[in-house]
């Protein structure tokens, strides 16, 4: 261990390396740089590109609709973290304890998980449906007729109908999360037990904090993906009624559609530079926990 | 210049239904002259590269699959190709089905320099990008063979480009008011009405017999509601009303009508796709949809109780006052076919064979036939000519003016404004004059 490397173990590393460096570069560095380079351009995507300087980006931030699909974006990812994962943590919780039919719930949970997106939102549109779908009929069947609504053709709601369609598809980070749970020694419980802890203290102060750190990886990955998502919008609303369920990807999607790709990659850089943002901030915030642990680490010994 | 061009191919429409039907057998043994067979012996004694031992195999991503009206005998054409050229020329069908889709295809495709064989694209503004990519065949010297001949009017005009023919013109679109003649009458209404006074009055009437009046539709590209705007602006603001660009107080006025008519359709109206707003005529919701030919094979097949015998098309109701006439139609190339370049001779050859086999007079006529859709392709439709596409025929000839739909005379950006706006305007958010507004705003960025 500490040796230094031969000039055979480097050309060794360097090979290795060389496919993943390659199309790293071939479908990341590439694109993006592209994308950056063209976002200060006027181009239809056919003809000849031709420098406009800052003025994609001036007028896209003079877009009303492009603010709100900011808006939005911000909204969906929110509630992804402080909604969805909350959520998928609690059953978690409540699976681990291996209640009866566990494995059936565990399964059911998991289970929207396998169907493709286009597909549930399709799904979903069917049960919105304001004529014929499932949630007018039972709001009808039990005298809530005053509550029927066409979902996501009103401006009021489809904005949340769309929350609403995934945020109980919980079953990714449920099983992250359970995993995390299954790691937790028994003998922390049982010594818990012998304090006298119930049920509640030993979710609350065993299982919470040694599961915290896959709780706030999953708050990071379902922030971060609240910031691209796209086809179940795209396939639901299509940013309408009136542009109240646009996001960015969509934003993007319909500038390309019109051949403004300069304004298309302009609004991309922007979802990027949001999206290194989101980040960053997040791993400044949790960083900050993570450093409070480990010097209460340190102090009791538990870290050389 | 889209006005004029559409109403002498219409002019020549009449021609071709009329007097072309009296010539009959002559004319279609003048335009198969022109055939495959023939043309194609021609240019392989002029074109020694032409492998005959190699199979050519074109790449066709088509529209005209699943549920397109035309998807079944365009099925059975390239089937018959493909087996009378057995060894020679393979077609490969890729088929997509969802408009949008294909159309994001197709560009991507283009922007890439991987463009497929052949492919179809709506005439407009997405058209004259294709044309000027130098990414597709200049089909002028085969065209100058004879084969123009074959098109309408001023058909290969509009797919010139820097004087050369970049796209084969195909299929023509009209989109009158199809309307459930069998609800009108249990309404009480027994014509239809011939001005927007009369249409609401008629309008209320079915509303009091329990039957929704209309289809309308703000989801995807709001197509249905697209064609009544476009109706509207030009019946208020005359044929030449585009050229006003959006200050045209024709937009606001269309606009406020926009905004009475969906009053009188279905409650899920906003948010509906073309799929519902059809299915809502189909299954008879509703007792009017606006579109065009390519439905009345969805009519026949899909129609509830037999409804295709109750339907029956009419020119849109005219603005009392405005500076459009009564009967003026809306009339457009719906369809170009676009050939990507090719290196191998011998493979533009088999391109060049497909495309006037599938522009044959006959073949055309055998796909008009089936599926009800029009074409810029002369045929002779003999005493055969379906019920309905009839009638579009014969008020599309008699009108004082055609032009294109909405979608096709503004930018692609303001199109895909047009149905948030719509239902902004709809949903209260925004007035006629702020409606019209935002289409200004997208018009400039």
């Amino acid at each position: 261990m500490g040796s230094r490397l031969t000039r055979h173990d480097k050309i060794g590393i360097a090979l290795f390396l060389i496919p993943a460096i390659t199309l790293f570069i071939a479908f990341f560095v590439y694109p993006v740089g592209f994308v950056i380079v063209t976002s200060f351009m006027k181009w239809d995507g056919i003809g000849e590109a031709e420098f406009v300087g800052i003025k994609n980006f001036s007028t896209i931030l003079g877009d009303k609709v492009f603010i709100r699909a900011i808006q939005n974006n911000i909204w969906w990812s929110l509630s992804g973290g402080f909604i969805h994962v909350p959520m998928a943590a609690l059953v978690a919780m409540v699976l681990s304890k291996k209640p009866k039919g566990w494995k059936f719930f565990r399964t059911v949970y998991f289970f929207p998980n396998i169907i493709s997106v286009v597909a549930l939102a399709m799904m979903w549109m069917a049960i919105y449906n304001n004529q014929y779908g499932a949630l007018n009929a039972i709001l009808g069947k039990i005298g809530l007729q005053s509550l029927q609504n066409n979902w996501l053709g009103q401006l009021g709601s489809a904005f949340p109908a769309l929350i609403i369609h995934w945020i109980f598809n919980i079953g990714y980070f449920m099983v992250i999360i359970l995993a995390q749970i299954s790691t937790i020694p028994q003998d922390y419980y049982e010594a818990a037990e012998i304090d006298g802890a119930d049920g509640i203290k030993k979710d609350i102060f065993i299982t919470l904090p040694l599961i915290k750190g896959a709780i706030l990886t999953c708050m990071t990955l379902s922030m971060v993906s609240g910031l691209k998502h796209f086809e179940s919008v795209f396939v639901m609303t299509n940013g309408g009624p009136a542009n109240r369920t646009m996001m960015l990807t969509l934003y993007v999607y319909n500038q390309l559609r019109n051949f403004r790709y300069g304004l298309a990659n302009a609004a991309a850089v922007v979802l990027i530079i949001i999206g290194i943002c989101a980040i960053v901030g997040l791993n400044r915030l949790f960083s900050i926990d993570f450093k409070k642990i480990g010097r209460k680490k340190i102090s009791t010994g538990g870290v050389k | 210049m889209k006005k004029k061009l559409v109403k002498m191919m219409a002019i020549t429409m009449l021609a071709v239904f009329t007097l072309v039907g009296c010539a009959g057998n002559n004319a279609t043994k003048t335009d198969s002259s022109a055939t495959p067979a023939k043309t194609d012996t021609a240019k392989k004694e002029d074109a020694p590269k032409v492998d005959a031992a190699k199979e050519y195999v074109i790449n066709f991503p088509s529209i005209w699959v699943g549920k397109d009206s035309k998807a079944n005998m365009m099925n059975t054409l390239i089937e018959e190709f493909n087996q009378a050229n057995a060894g020679k020329i393979k077609i490969v069908v890729e088929e997509i089905a969802d408009y949008d889709a294909y159309t994001d295809k197709m560009r991507t495709n283009i922007a890439a320099g991987t463009v497929p064989d052949i492919f179809t694209f709506k005439h407009g503004a997405q058209a004259d990008l294709y044309f000027k990519s130098g990414k597709l065949m200049d089909l002028t010297p085969y065209m100058n063979e004879g084969w123009k001949d074959q098109f309408l009017g001023d058909a290969i005009n509009a797919v010139t480009f820097d004087s050369k023919v970049m796209a084969v013109p195909y299929e023509f679109g009209v989109t009158p008011v199809m309307y459930n003649k069998a609800l009108f009458e249990k309404a009480g209404v027994m014509e239809f009405p011939k001005n927007y006074d009369e249409f609401f009055a008629a309008c209320d009437k079915l509303k009091a017999a329990g039957i929704t009046p209309m289809s309308q539709m703000t989801g995807a590209n709001a197509w249905t509601s697209m064609l009544w705007y476009s109706q509207l602006v030009h019946s208020i603001g005359g044929p030449d009303v585009y050229k006003n660009g959006f200050d045209d107080p024709a937009f606001v006025e269309a606009a406020r009508v926009m905004q009475k008519m969906f009053k009188y359709t279905t409650d899920d109206a906003v948010g509906a796709t073309a799929a519902v707003a059809g299915g809502h005529f189909l299954t008879g919701e509703t007792a009017m949809l606006m579109n065009g030919p390519w439905f009345i094979g969805r009519i026949k097949t899909e129609g509830a109780n037999n409804m295709y015998e109750s339907v029956e098309a009419a020119p849109a109701p005219y603005y009392a006052g405005g500076k459009g006439q009564p009967g003026g139609y809306i009339g457009f190339i719906q369809a170009d076919i676009g050939v990507a370049k090719q290196d191998d001779p011998g493979k533009e050859e088999a391109v060049i064979k497909f495309l006037k086999y599938i522009t044959e007079p006959e073949n055309v006529k055998r796909v008009s036939l089936d599926s009800g859709a029009l074409f810029v392709v002369k045929f002779d439709l003999g005493n055969e000519v379906e019920r309905l596409q009839g009638q579009m025929n014969a008020q599309l000839n008699a009108a004082p003016y055609a032009i294109p739909h909405f979608e096709a005379s503004v930018k692609p950006g303001v199109a895909s404004e047009f149905p948030q706006a719509l239902s902004g305007m709809i949903l209260g958010e925004l007035t006629p004059e702020q409606f019209v507004e935002q289409l200004k705003a997208a018009d400039q960025m």
